[in-house]
């Protein structure tokens, strides 16, 4: 520690970024966001029937590439609050802009409401639509809630009784004999709560990033700025936890393992959440790094913050590994038909490479090389390995998204997509579109979020505390 | 009559509070003194790098100790496993490619290495335990555990000298200064 920096550093009305700077970059994301949503509309819903189908999962594993970043950096808000952390309050700013993309990848994922897009990536959506296509929706919705109140009804007739009444749902009936392993998952997985749930991620969490990020930066601006903004996010931040846990857990059951509906993992939202911990720290030590370097934050972020979320970002790569090793391990011991489907896919051909690859690329090479302390206070260094990280992430979610394509495709229709296969011809170049402009999207956003307010919170009575950090 | 020699352990000079220690450190360091330290009730952010402290290597034993719990783990499964008493379980194959049933015991030894090392060696290069330390001469010393804030320098450093240290301790802002001798044995 060579300089004490005290309250006289801190800009009166905090430091923004010129606009003018990040303009060029601004407008080029959004034109890339523009035109390739554009494509990829008509890739969605007007190409021909092929390329559609491989065209949804590009897409959804694009979106969900983009939607585990802004969610971990919610998860970081969230944290930071909750636990009345002092390190990290010069840096709280660039976790709420990274956070606050998260309503707008609702744009995004409004594709997967279509249900043309639906029944290339969910069999359990098509096998509803085609056992009660003709009952009313309205009825469905109905009979739904009518079975969530019988199930909370049946739990407690089980406690006093021991005895369950069967439900009655001209859904569940007819799935009753159209597959049971359906029937049994029916109080889950319909297409109302579906809708439902896929709506209240974006709505619940959206909303809670918005508050919070309210709440930081009217500080900013506020006459009489005191503990009580900081006491107020403490305190909400407690409460929207939860939210943040659901969200997370049920988007990947849904979006994600519904792509194999007969699959299931209790570790599966957990796994996707350290994916998320740990990459969108990586965003966040990059954006701290290129702002730092752009002459931003000069007074408030030391080498001493980027140990510090250096170290953070080691511990999740740490604990990605346990939790990835423990849904392997369990599965892979066991043996049992119904649970090894997901990594027998995994593990055929290509992909067995690349998921052996995953476990090195993922896990060995980012240990060792973090493990080093120098390393972790040196904020180039530090970075270069996040963007690591973040290219490897995309492996991640490759590899949980891309394997289910050629075999739902041909299980689904294989007249237009060949028999199931392990991969399919040229549909890469989907993946790359789809990334492309969910990643403009995303960078669009982020910079719009950066320059909206002050770069961090200058009127937070924790800021000196954070700036003159040692740990 | 007989006189016993005491040797001199060196000077041992209170300081008003933490901050006050972490800048007198900061000037001892910068005198040049190698052979002292600081004592205070509890760790000071930072006062690592007012003394001058170089990095422990504690770090480089701890990944050599938790590298040999990786190695022994892998070696004793394999061997009981594989090569003494090939077991088939659940269809897995006896051989390499059962690794990752050996992960968990690898995974637990690595632990358990990296714990033992980590505090043996702390222990080792510390030189604890000891029964006595020259410092328990001063009776003000046992503030130290309480709310005392001390720096000892020792006679042992070439820079030490009977007057200059004294005088330099007080220079920098230390009060109750006091000669510390080693008791006889």
């Amino acid at each position: 520690m060579s300089h004490h920096v005290t309250s006289h550093e801190i800009p009166v009305n905090g430091e923004h970024l010129d606009k003018s700077k990040i303009a060029k970059a601004k407008t080029i994301a959004l034109a890339v966001m523009v035109i390739g949503s554009l494509l990829s509309v008509y890739l969605l819903f007007f190409a021909p029937k092929a390329q559609q189908g491989s065209y949804s999962y590009s897409w959804v594993f694009a979106l969900f590439y983009f939607f585990t970043l802004a969610l971990g950096a919610c998860f970081w808000t969230l944290l930071h609050n909750v636990s009345n952390s002092g390190w990290g309050t010069s840096v709280r700013r660039v976790m709420e802009n990274v956070g606050s993309v998260f309503p707008w990848l609702s744009i995004f994922a409004i594709p997967l409401l279509f249900p043309s897009v639906q029944s290339y990536l969910y069999e359990w959506m098509n096998m509803h639509r085609k056992v009660g296509g003709d009952i009313p929706t309205m009825t469905l919705i109905s009979e739904w809630l009518a079975g969530s109140w019988n199930w909370v009804l049946n739990g407690f007739r089980y406690i006093f009784t021991g005895e369950t009444l069967p439900m009655a749902s001209t859904m569940a009936d007819r799935l009753h004999h159209a597959d049971h392993l359906m029937y049994n998952k029916h109080w889950y997985m319909n297409l109302p709560f579906w809708y439902f749930r896929s709506a209240m991620f974006f709505i619940a969490l959206g909303y809670v990033i918005y508050r919070l990020r309210k709440l930081s930066t009217a500080q900013d601006t506020d006459p009489n700025p005191g503990t009580v903004h900081l006491f107020t996010a403490r305190r909400r931040a407690a409460a929207f936890l939860p939210i943040l846990a659901l969200t997370v857990t049920f988007a990947a059951f849904d979006w994600l393992k519904g792509m194999d509906y007969t699959w299931f993992s209790t570790m599966y939202g957990v796994y996707i959440f350290a994916g998320c911990a740990i990459n969108s720290m990586g965003v966040i030590i990059i954006t701290t790094y290129l702002l730092r370097r752009a002459g931003y934050l000069k007074n408030v972020v030391t080498q001493e913050h980027f140990h510090i979320m250096g170290k953070l970002l080691f511990a999740f790569t740490v604990f990605w590994a346990y939790v990835t090793f423990s849904q392997y391990f369990l599965i892979w011991y066991a043996n049992i038909t119904e649970e090894t489907r997901y990594f027998l896919i995994r593990n055929t051909e290509g992909w067995n490479i690349a998921s052996i690859a995953l476990v090195i690329l993922h896990f060995v090479v980012p240990f060792v090389i973090l493990l080093q302390q120098w390393l972790k206070k040196k904020p180039h260094l530090l970075s270069a390995v996040a963007v690591y990280m973040l290219l490897v992430h995309i492996l991640d979610i490759y590899l949980i998204v891309i394997p289910e394509r050629g075999i739902s495709l041909g299980n689904i229709d294989h007249k237009t997509f060949g028999n199931i296969s392990v991969s399919i011809q040229g549909a890469w170049m989907g993946d790359i579109l789809a990334f492309v402009t969910i990643g403009a999207g995303f960078v669009f956003f982020l910079l719009r979020a950066l320059g909206q307010h002050s770069l961090y919170p200058h009127r937070d009575p924790r800021i000196l505390e954070s700036a003159n950090l040692t740990n | 009559m007989s006189t016993t020699r005491k040797r001199v352990y060196g000077y041992l000079a209170e300081f008003k509070s933490a901050s006050a220690l972490y800048k007198a450190a900061e000037k001892v360091r910068d005198a040049g003194f190698t052979k002292w330290d600081c004592y205070s009730p509890y760790p000071i952010h930072g006062l690592d790098g007012a003394m001058g402290l170089k990095r422990s290597i504690l770090p480089y034993l701890v990944f050599f100790g938790g590298m040999t719990g990786t190695i022994t783990a892998f070696l004793l499964a394999y061997t009981t496993q594989v090569v003494i008493y090939p077991t088939v379980v659940q269809a897995k194959p006896t051989n390499f490619f059962t690794l990752p049933a050996f992960f968990p015991i690898m995974f637990e030894l690595t632990i358990l290495f990296s714990g033992f090392t980590t505090l043996f060696g702390l222990l080792a290069l510390m030189k604890l335990p000891r029964f006595n330390h020259p410092l328990f001469a001063s009776k003000q010393f046992e503030r130290s555990t309480d709310d005392g804030f001390f720096i000892a320098l020792e006679a042992r450093d070439p820079k030490f000298s009977a007057t200059g240290s004294k005088d330099f301790l007080g220079e920098i802002g230390g009060t109750s200064i006091e000669l510390i001798e080693e008791e006889p044995a």
